[in-house]
């Protein structure tokens, strides 16, 4: 290896002619592995998963700082995650009704039996008819407790509408009840209504979304793509339907919708109101980010390239910033499970006997609930939790969209 | 409560005419000296209104009230929209001849009325009978209706009401003198009277005085156009009709015979009604009536008005409150100072079920034509089911037909084809044919097609649903599928008027309380709105110029009756007739009832006096609470009650 | 700046000629009309004492007349002002709307004012608090309003509202003021009723504003003056008063145009539910009727309030925010 020489410091000839080092107050280091000019910028694995990450593991990085958007993404998983199970996970069917229980009020589950653990269980109800009042009383009997079963088999449903079984998570104990959200006017179960109608709710909004999605990304990709008339006529269109109050239009789209159709073909037909309604925003940002894109070099490149402009907008410009719109559209999907629940107040979107939150919603909707029988806003709980997730989320994911930044 | 209009005997004038109530003129009789009215009594002092002797007829009415009351105080009420003004109109029940609690017709603003053989009507007003703006009512205002507003291609271009028109034909109208008229018909006219006695009214009278200065006959003509023009209005005939809302009640310059007359302008969201210093009624002690001061509507959304009137907002409801909310209200009754009572409604049923036989599809159309099939549908609803969940057992079971209150009742009527029987049901569905099954057991057509009945409704009220989804469970046992599709009305109706649906859902038949003189219309097919064969309603409304006409001889016979009674001489025949149409009516189950006779709580503040503890809810006959004659209701301020800090201003 | 002006006045119209067709389309697409949905209503409930009158107004109005035709009809009645007649009060639409006017606006001040509150301290916080547990708390209170259906919340709110402060249930006063001239026991009641509106409506808005403040504020706070002003020891609260906020204060100000009508669209859902004299509840009514006249000038006017009001807070955020005014040229 080369010697490295040092100032101040002369090598001494000596009589046979090697050269000595006398102790110096600086000493180096001189590596004797053979020169490699790239040697800068090779990475060791670590960093070059660091380095060389693609935009997605970056994004995902950054959100995992953001310790509650992880958390509402956990159970917005779980929550889809069950749609796929509801007929395992809910205690009973969906039309299951028992007359002997109306406006029964939720079972507590306890796990002490006369200051013993025990398994878990609930207390049956007696329940008498208060004729003064026209109420029906229900009291806990101590000395019956119903353990509850798990993995139990019940009543039979279709899993998926093909297999058949009826293999229960959750059940009442034989001859026993289990109503840990308490029943409605028919003696419906509410537990098992909330968990079959989160089905409808939660898919709801991501259908809405995906056609929002669309039109907007559409709509606003070739306004900000073409610019000129073409920008100037949407940009217009948009105002005019911003500007419009919600209400109407959807009054007056649902009102279209013909009473003939199957309750899943309004349910579609009511996606795609909600959907119809909202895309402006996205088309709004997809726009603005076109125009400032199209500008850019590798636009220009493509173009000059021969690619055509749908290749352009769809290869290059959208992707960078894809998942600006990811988190758009995320943060849309609770207004549209919202915007259900406010259809079916208006009487607008989908009626008994579909079961979705909005449903329940409006059938707890009246004083009687709210005096007597509160536990029929539960349904409110899974929408706030369900929002609230969405928004946390969709947050995380727009802070961390931008890992460059 | 019990109103007497006359002295405790009747009259009958035979001549093969009807039963006739007149009025003993009974001055001075049975009543004390005139006392004047209270709150009047200032005005009366500045000169501003003459004194009690000259503002009520010279034979008022003289009611016959439960209990004597005190004048005074306020009533609150809650309705819905400004359209529900007309409910003044309602409950205060000031007609020509009206119905008593126990459903006979009696004069009521007349003093009497003679009846010819059912076709000539002589009205006696009273004399001196004043508007509430004092001006005389006298036979010219009855004129002035027949051939100024009757008549007149403008204003009305429709024509005379039908009930004046029996087979088309209308009335020869005669003023006799100031306070006689009469109307002639070469026909008997049995819907004459009680259309005078309904809820929403014949009215053959109008304030002519007023109404003339916006007529075109008598008004001159630039001061019409003046008030056209400001007004806002296309021309004199709009502006008319504008300010001619006897029914509607929107008009606070109209004058009126009604107990309380509108004061406030609209729009408001709260109408307020000042007592009428001429009413005609007055008690037995000389007291004018009504006792009530002032009358305050006010609005507010219909599906909050239970909670106001739990939040004591409210001293007489009864209307926008349903079964469901007695335990809201009983509960909130320790809070604030109201009573809640159960009166019984009126309807055949509450809901009933009504196949169309008029409908398109023609696999269909001879199933539900088939007696058969109709009555294992009804034999398979589980009534008994559906009172316990849903109306907490206390309703009545039955057919849809009428209730037990009426004359004319027998229980065989409400009992034919309405028990719990699936084995019957199922031989009758075996015995048609339909044997065929799919795999999940139901009942296959002829043709192959699953027996899936839809049933459509306005999707208005929860309690549809409810009744539907307990139907689909009972039905299922018998091999039936029930798919309930909630609409919304217009759609609903066109629909069942087109024939597309097959099976529609509604309240049943409205009159449950029918005696023998009230229309059967209800059991023949008079009209398009029958769901049960709206076609064949139609043919006979148009007159056969849409529509079709009936088939089934059942129905055939039905109208004939119909027909028959239109033209019946007696009140014997009358309710033979009204027999026979409700035998064949329970024997061929039209229509699939439930229950009927649900309670209906009503509101009452717990000073408020001569309300029926136990009464009837109904709309035709009953006008909700215009037989019991709310005028008569007043506030006790005697005793004293134990009152919440949250109450409104209590009644003066 | 004078030609953005024009040329922004000019693209006006066009937009409110097409907000007319839409309106209009809207509002006749439902099948049937007034008069037949009333009829129906009627026949329905058995009163046909209003029937012939019906069937006179329906002639009289034209009714039968081609779409296109009422269309013009009506669009050039606007033009003179004349809002047209609404059938369902039997009066004048300007009457109708008018009365209910000052109460709309009263609550929607109220409203925004609440909104702006509670949704600066939040969205501050939480811009220079990021991540921390206060901030996720403070956002899930802010945001917790956003998740409850309004409709609900505002019927317990009402409900307990009278039991535990012996409120009357709806309206936006004690039934004693109404139509009375103001005085200081109406003021007082139209207060106490009052909170539970804006609550209901003002906190389903604070989610979307903190998070606009949030993230302007969060963009600032990156920039090198603020680094610099940091390292040069300038006091962490006056940092951040003079000039990161100022710059953050933007959506505030643009969004007011946006925010009125969104504010008295969204109140008529609860204003419907606690029954508020405001025009929320007249326009949802008038739609379902299919009144039409009354349903459509109304749209129109809140839209022509919408396009003036975008119109006026773009002139507002372009006097406040010098960029914009020098990007003006660029501006597409």
């Amino acid at each position: 290896m080369t010697d490295l020489l040092f100032a101040g410091d002369s090598p001494r000839e000596q009589a046979n002619g090697s050269t000595t080092q006398t102790a110096d107050p600086l000493s180096h280091y001189v590596s004797d592995a053979p020169f490699d000019p790239y040697a800068i910028e090779r990475m060791t694995p670590a960093q070059e998963r660091f380095y060389m990450a693609s935009e997605w593991r970056m994004v995902w990085w950054k959100l995992r700082r953001h310790r509650i958007a992880v958390l509402s993404g956990v159970i917005l998983l779980t929550m889809y995650i069950s749609i796929l199970f509801s007929e395992f996970l809910a205690p009973y069917d969906l039309d299951a009704r028992n007359t002997d229980f109306i406006y029964a009020p939720p079972q507590r589950v306890r796990v002490f039996d006369k200051g013993q653990l025990v398994r878990p269980f609930v207390y049956g109800y007696n329940y008498r008819l208060d004729m003064n009042n026209l109420e029906r009383i229900y009291m806990p009997i101590p000395d019956k407790p119903e353990p509850i079963r798990f993995f139990c088999r019940s009543g039979t449903y279709r899993f998926w509408g093909v297999f058949e079984s009826d293999l229960h998570l959750i059940c009442p104990a034989h001859g026993g009840q289990l109503f840990l959200a308490g029943t409605d006017r028919l003696g419906r179960d509410l537990l098992s209504r909330m968990i079959y109608g989160a089905r409808i709710s939660l898919t709801i909004g991501l259908l809405g979304v995906a056609v929002s999605f669309t039109l907007g990304v559409l709509i606003g990709g070739i306004a900000g793509y073409y610019g000129g008339w073409t920008d100037i006529l949407v940009q217009r269109g948009i105002e005019v339907i911003q500007s419009f109050p919600h209400l109407p239009l959807w009054m007056a789209l649902s009102a279209i919708l013909p009473v003939s159709w199957s309750p899943i073909l309004v349910y579609i037909g009511i996606t795609l109101i909600l959907g119809m309604i909202e895309w402006t925003h996205l088309a709004r940002a997809v726009r603005s980010k076109l125009l400032s894109l199209r500008e850019e070099d590798f636009c220009t490149a493509a173009v000059l390239m021969g690619a055509r402009p749908a290749r352009i907008v769809g290869r290059h410009l959208l992707p960078s910033f894809m998942s600006h719109l990811i988190a758009s559209a995320t943060l849309m999907i609770p207004g549209m499970i919202l915007g259900e629940t406010a259809l079916s107040f208006l009487g607008l979107g989908l009626r008994p006997p579909m079961t979705s939150w909005g449903v329940l919603l409006n059938e707890a909707q009246n004083i009687n609930v709210v005096a007597l029988y509160p536990w029929l806003m539960l349904p409110v709980t899974c929408i706030i939790i369900t929002v609230l997730a969405f928004n946390f989320f969709g947050d995380g994911l727009r802070d961390a969209a931008d890992p460059y930044h | 409560m019990r109103i007497e209009e006359k002295k405790p005997h009747r009259r009958e004038v035979m001549q093969g005419g009807f039963a006739l109530l007149a009025a003993g003129a009974s001055l001075g009789e049975g009543r004390g000296e005139l006392q004047e009215t209270p709150a009047l009594r200032d005005e009366v002092a500045d000169g501003k209104l003459p004194e009690i002797e000259e503002r009520i007829p010279i034979e008022p009415a003289v009611a016959d009230l439960e209990a004597i009351g005190t004048p005074g105080g306020e009533l609150r009420m809650l309705m819905a929209g400004p359209k529900d003004t007309r409910m003044m109109v309602v409950y205060g029940y000031a007609r020509l001849v009206g119905y008593t609690p126990s459903l006979v017709l009696a004069p009521d603003i007349l003093k009497s009325i003679d009846v010819e053989d059912g076709r000539v009507f002589t009205l006696h007003l009273r004399k001196r009978h004043k508007w509430s703006d004092g001006r005389p009512f006298t036979s010219e205002d009855f004129r002035y209706w027949f051939e100024d507003v009757a008549q007149n291609k403008n204003l009305s271009p429709s024509g005379m009401p039908i009930s004046m028109m029996p087979q088309g034909e209308g009335p020869r109208f005669e003023v006799l003198d100031e306070t006689t008229v009469q109307y002639k018909w070469t026909r008997p006219n049995p819907l004459f009277l009680p259309d005078l006695a309904g809820p929403s009214p014949l009215f053959i009278y109008r304030p002519a005085h007023y109404l003339k200065q916006f007529h075109q006959r008598y008004a001159d003509k630039t001061a019409l156009e003046i008030f056209v023009k400001q007004a806002n209005q296309r021309n004199w005939a709009a502006l008319h009709n504008k300010l001619d809302t006897m029914y509607r009640d929107d008009n606070p310059d109209l004058p009126s015979l009604d107990p309380w007359i509108l004061k406030t302008k609209p729009p408001s969201d709260r109408f307020v009604f000042e007592r009428n210093p001429y009413y005609y009624r007055i008690d037995k002690r000389g007291n004018q009536l009504p006792y009530i001061d002032r009358v305050i509507l006010s609005i507010a959304d219909s599906k909050i008005i239970p909670a106001k009137t739990g939040a004591g907002e409210s001293d007489l409801q009864a209307r926008y409150l349903r079964f469901d909310n007695y335990t809201f209200l009983k509960g909130s009754e320790q809070r604030n100072d109201f009573k809640v009572r159960l009166w019984r409604t009126g309807p055949g049923s509450q809901l009933a079920l009504y196949p169309n036989l008029n409908v398109n599809d023609e696999i269909w159309h001879s199933l539900l034509h088939d007696l058969r099939f109709r009555r294992a549908l009804s034999l398979a609803v589980d009534r008994h089911e559906i009172n316990q969940v849903i109306y907490f057992g206390l309703a009545i079971e039955g057919q849809n037909t009428v209730l037990p209150q009426s004359p004319l009742y027998k229980s065989r009527y409400r009992s034919a084809w309405a028990q719990f029987d699936l084995h019957e049901a199922n031989r009758l569905l075996d015995l048609i044919g339909l044997t065929e099954r799919g795999n999940d057991g139901t009942r296959q057509l002829s043709d192959g097609r699953p027996i899936e009945i839809i049933v459509e409704n306005a999707g208005e009220s929860t309690e549809q649903a409810d009744v539907l989804e307990l139907i689909r469970d009972s039905w299922r046992l018998i091999g039936v599928r029930l798919y309930a599709k909630p609409s919304q009305l217009t759609l609903f109706r066109r629909r069942v008027f087109s024939g597309e649906t097959l099976m529609s859902i509604d309240k049943g038949i409205e009159n449950g309380l029918a005696t023998a003189t009230m229309s059967p219309w209800e059991f023949a097919p008079t009209s398009q709105q029958q769901l049960e064969w709206p076609k064949w309603g139609q043919y006979y409304e148009t007159k056969g110029i849409a529509g079709e006409p009936p088939n089934l001889p059942s129905v055939i016979r039905l109208k004939n009756l119909y027909e028959e009674w239109l033209a019946a001489a007696s009140h014997e025949e009358q309710a033979h007739i009204w027999h026979d149409m409700l035998q064949i009516w329970a024997d061929e189950v039209f229509s699939i009832g439930t229950v009927a006779g649900v309670l209906q709580p009503v509101v009452v503040n717990a000073k408020l006096r001569n309300v029926p503890e136990q009464g009837i809810y109904n709309w035709d006959p009953g006008a909700f609470f215009g037989i019991y004659k709310p005028d008569g209701f007043w506030f006790d301020l005697s005793e004293p009650s134990a009152k919440s800090a949250f109450m409104a201003p209590s009644p003066r | 700046m004078l030609s953005y002006l024009v040329h922004r006045i000019l693209i006006m119209i066009p937009t409110l000629i097409a907000i007319s067709i839409v309106i209009f389309a809207i509002i006749n697409l439902p099948p049937g009309d007034y008069f037949s949905t009333y009829i129906t209503e009627l026949q329905s409930s058995g009163e046909a004492a209003d029937l012939a009158k019906i069937a006179f107004l329906k002639a009289q109005y034209g009714f039968d007349r081609p779409l296109w035709e009422q269309y013009i009809f009506w669009a050039g009645g606007l033009l003179h002002g004349d809002m047209g007649y609404s059938f369902a009060y039997n009066l004048p639409v300007n009457q109708v709307v008018g009365d209910r006017l000052l109460m709309t606006f009263i609550v929607s001040f109220a409203t925004i004012l609440f909104t702006y509150f509670v949704a600066f301290p939040i969205g501050v916080y939480s811009a220079t608090h990021q991540y921390s547990w206060t901030d996720h708390v403070l956002t899930l209170l802010g945001f917790l309003g956003l998740a409850t259906p309004s409709f609900l919340l505002a019927l317990v709110l009402l409900y307990f509202g009278n039991v535990y402060f012996g409120i009357s249930i709806g309206g936006l006063m004690d039934p004693k003021y109404v139509n009375r001239p103001w005085s200081f026991g109406k003021v007082v009641s139209v207060s106490a009723h009052l909170w539970i509106p804006v609550i209901v409506i003002g906190t389903a808005g604070t989610a979307s504003m903190i998070r606009r403040l949030r993230a302007n504020l969060l963009d600032e706070l990156q920039k090198q003056y603020v680094v610099t002003a940091r390292a040069k020891g300038l006091h962490p609260l006056r940092l951040l008063f003079k000039y990161p906020l100022r710059m953050a204060l933007n959506p505030f100000i643009s969004d007011i145009g946006s925010l009125l009508p969104h504010v008295i669209s969204g109140a008529a859902i609860v204003s419907v539910v606690m029954s508020l004299p405001t025009t929320g509840p007249m326009l949802l009514e008038a739609l379902r009727s299919q009144d039409m006249y009354l349903a459509g000038s109304f749209l129109m006017f809140l839209a022509f309030l919408t396009v003036i009001g975008v119109f006026i807070s773009d002139i507002a955020l372009a006097i406040l925010d010098p960029r914009i005014r020098l990007q003006a040229g660029r501006r597409r």
